[in-house]
């Protein structure tokens, strides 16, 4: 927790280029953005307008072609693959679409393993995880393997991976595009009691309207560029 | 539990994951592991007995003899009685006595050898009958008569290669001529009581055992001989005995009155021969674990581009690549030590449980087949060491690190972003 004053996201002129077939794909155009500790941000727009580009050059998992990634103060630009893990260890947690759990992990497994890597002794990490799991329903589920549970239970246990070493942000692509509306509604809930009770910043990129409904600034991408960023007030919860 | 630990939990479970493709690696290294483990027992059970066989007709485990005599096989270069004394002292030493089986000593000559219908050159060596006995296996390869007794003096127990060419037979007379311990040429006239007949072609035809009074009243060496050959429990251990032994003769050995020579030294021709034969061996064994690494390299390598999203995942969570390369490292080493050891297991057990007493390799060489001036016995005894299991052990270990570098390394250089891509 003792980072979470200090968390934040700058990013200076920020470009991604691919090479793809001799041609040069702009994926990510000149971003310049400022997440304040604790915001709880959707970043939406079109498939391919650049948003899991960015979340990817945030979290340090592809360097930019040009410009500055700055995240709980450290310049990612100047980092070694190696201070990059640690980085995200520490600092950085992460919710893909497709869940990705270790499929030969148990729940419980797979939700304390940033704690073991992190070196946590035994009864601190199921403490901390039990709880969460209580907190999500998700008790009694610790020991199925990921494939013995539902797909809205597997991204719940890939949310509490990605909190549970209670890190200054999370980064989270798409965490309900596979999920139905409850379990979307039960999720959200989840993230934004974490976003209230500790703290973590949270940036979504997505499409899913109730996302962005909640979200306290919504961020817009078109082309690989911010098209568009404002704070507002969450609609209240349907 | 450490991150080690919870490495290889991981490692384990993805091997058990991918059961199908882990059995099949396994399979490859148990059936070189088992092959590994057949293969040097017989090997070495072969090689201790060409080893056996050759120091028990020749010079023994270890030589003590004059400098000069390896070279010159003349009497000109033998031990003095004193030099001799101080040797069989030095046998008696507690740490070296214990492992001594049995010691003979021998006054060995060159010479000729005469009969009414002609003459031949002959090793002609003058021997303890009791201790030869206990020593050699000359005596058991009597054809004719017996071998040569305490009581005996004018005796002479003939190579039957020598006794053809010379006409003899049992109670021939022949007369050996040589030069004596004062430079002169002496004859001696004895009469063959007994006619051996080894297999080897250069013993067979060249070698007579005589008494070693006769011997020495013959040449006028005294109580001087040309060597005293010692035997011991295990081939394994001459370079600990000689090493024990050259530190009690120290004297002796500064003032050149004797040298300590092992077996390789004093049949330079029997080392060469087991040293090419287990180069032989280690080249069958070296083409054996290329083709089975390349099978582990093929098989751990399809596993890290099949999990690429998984190794992309681990680095997300914060695995440095390193780390990353090091769980594919493990899978890799839990898979071929684990199969290693089981192959070993099984090829130990198949060489004891069924060939224990002896394989039978006479479909492929018989009685009589010589190699190095040594008779291959046809049924192969295993020797079992614990070094060769550790060496097979670490010689697989090898061979799974070295398999799982290429595929470990490929790991370290997964592009996280591409790899955790949502196939849309």
């Amino acid at each position: 927790m003792n980072n979470k004053r200090t968390a934040a996201v700058r990013t200076d002129e920020v470009w991604k280029i691919f090479e793809q077939e001799a041609e040069e794909v702009q994926a990510v155009r000149g971003v310049t953005l400022t997440i304040e500790p604790g915001e709880f941000i959707a970043m939406a727009g079109p498939s391919g307008s650049g948003k899991t580009t960015l979340l990817n050059l945030i979290g340090g998992l592809t360097r930019p072609t040009r410009g500055r990634v700055q995240v709980a103060g450290h310049e990612l630009t100047t980092m070694s693959n190696r201070e990059l893990a640690r980085l995200r260890l520490e600092s950085v947690g992460f919710i893909f679409q497709a869940y990705n759990l270790l499929p030969v992990l148990t729940a419980l497994e797979n939700a304390e393993f940033p704690l073991l890597l992190q070196g946590l002794n035994g009864g601190e990490r199921r403490r901390r995880v039990m709880e969460l799991f209580e907190l999500t329903g998700l008790a009694g589920l610790e020991d199925r393997r990921p494939g013995k549970l539902s797909g809205g239970q597997q991204q719940r246990v890939a949310v509490i991976r990605a909190v549970v070493a209670e890190p200054a942000l999370v980064l989270a692509d798409e965490p309900t595009a596979n999920l139905d509306s409850v379990a979307s509604d039960r999720l959200l809930d989840m993230m934004e009691e974490l976003n209230r009770d500790l703290g973590t910043t949270f940036l979504f990129a997505t499409h899913d309207p109730r996302v962005m409904e909640r979200a306290r600034r919504l961020i817009r991408l078109v082309d690989g560029a911010v098209a568009f960023d404002e704070r507002h007030q969450p609609e209240p919860k349907r | 539990m450490n991150r080690a630990i919870v490495m290889a939990r991981l490692a384990l479970r993805n091997l058990r994951r991918q059961a199908r493709r882990s059995v099949l690696t396994a399979a490859a290294m148990i059936v070189g592991g088992a092959l590994l483990m057949i293969s040097l027992p017989l090997g070495d059970g072969t090689h201790e007995d060409w080893i056996d066989s050759a120091v028990r007709m020749g010079s023994g485990h270890i030589a003590i003899q004059a400098p000069g005599y390896q070279a010159s096989r003349k009497i000109e270069d033998r031990l003095s009685d004193s030099a001799r004394r101080a040797a069989e002292a030095a046998l008696e030493t507690p740490g070296i006595r214990r492992h001594v089986v049995t010691v003979k000593p021998q006054l060995a000559i060159g010479g000729l050898a005469s009969s009414p219908t002609g003459a031949r050159p002959a090793q002609i060596v003058g021997v303890a009958p009791v201790a030869e006995a206990a020593f050699s296996i000359l005596d058991e390869k009597v054809v004719d008569g017996r071998y040569l007794e305490p009581g005996d003096r004018l005796a002479a127990y003939v190579g039957a290669g020598l006794a053809e060419g010379l006409e003899l037979r049992l109670g021939s007379r022949l007369v050996l001529t040589a030069q004596d311990a004062d430079g002169e040429i002496a004859g001696q006239l004895v009469r063959v009581v007994g006619i051996f007949r080894t297999g080897v072609p250069e013993i067979d035809q060249a070698l007579i055992h005589i008494p070693l009074n006769t011997a020495a009243s013959w040449l006028r060496s005294g109580g001087d001989v040309t060597a005293i050959a010692v035997l011991i429990d295990s081939s394994r251990r001459v370079p600990r005995i000689r090493r024990a032994l050259q530190r009690e003769l120290a004297g002796e050995i500064e003032e050149r009155s004797l040298t300590v020579m092992g077996w390789r030294e004093a049949m330079p021709e029997l080392d060469a021969a087991v040293k090419i034969d287990d180069l032989g061996n280690y080249m069958f064994q070296g083409i054996l674990f290329g083709i089975i690494a390349m099978g582990i390299i093929n098989t751990v390598l399809m596993s890290v581009m099949y999990r690429k999203r998984e190794f992309g995942l681990l680095q997300a969570l914060g695995l440095t690549p390193r780390q990353t390369g090091g769980l594919v490292m493990i899978e890799g080493l839990i898979l071929t030590t684990l199969s290693g050891i089981i192959g070993i297991s099984l090829g130990l057990f198949i060489t004891w449980f069924f060939w224990r007493d002896g394989l039978d390799f006479s479909f492929a060489w018989d009685e009589d087949w010589t190699f190095s001036g040594v008779v291959m016995d046809p049924i192969v005894i295993p020797y079992f060491r614990i070094a060769r299991v550790i060496q097979g052990l670490v010689f697989i270990f090898i061979i799974g690190a070295l398999a799982s570098l290429y595929p470990a390394f490929r790991a370290t250089r997964i592009d996280v972003a591409e790899s955790m891509k949502f196939e849309r």
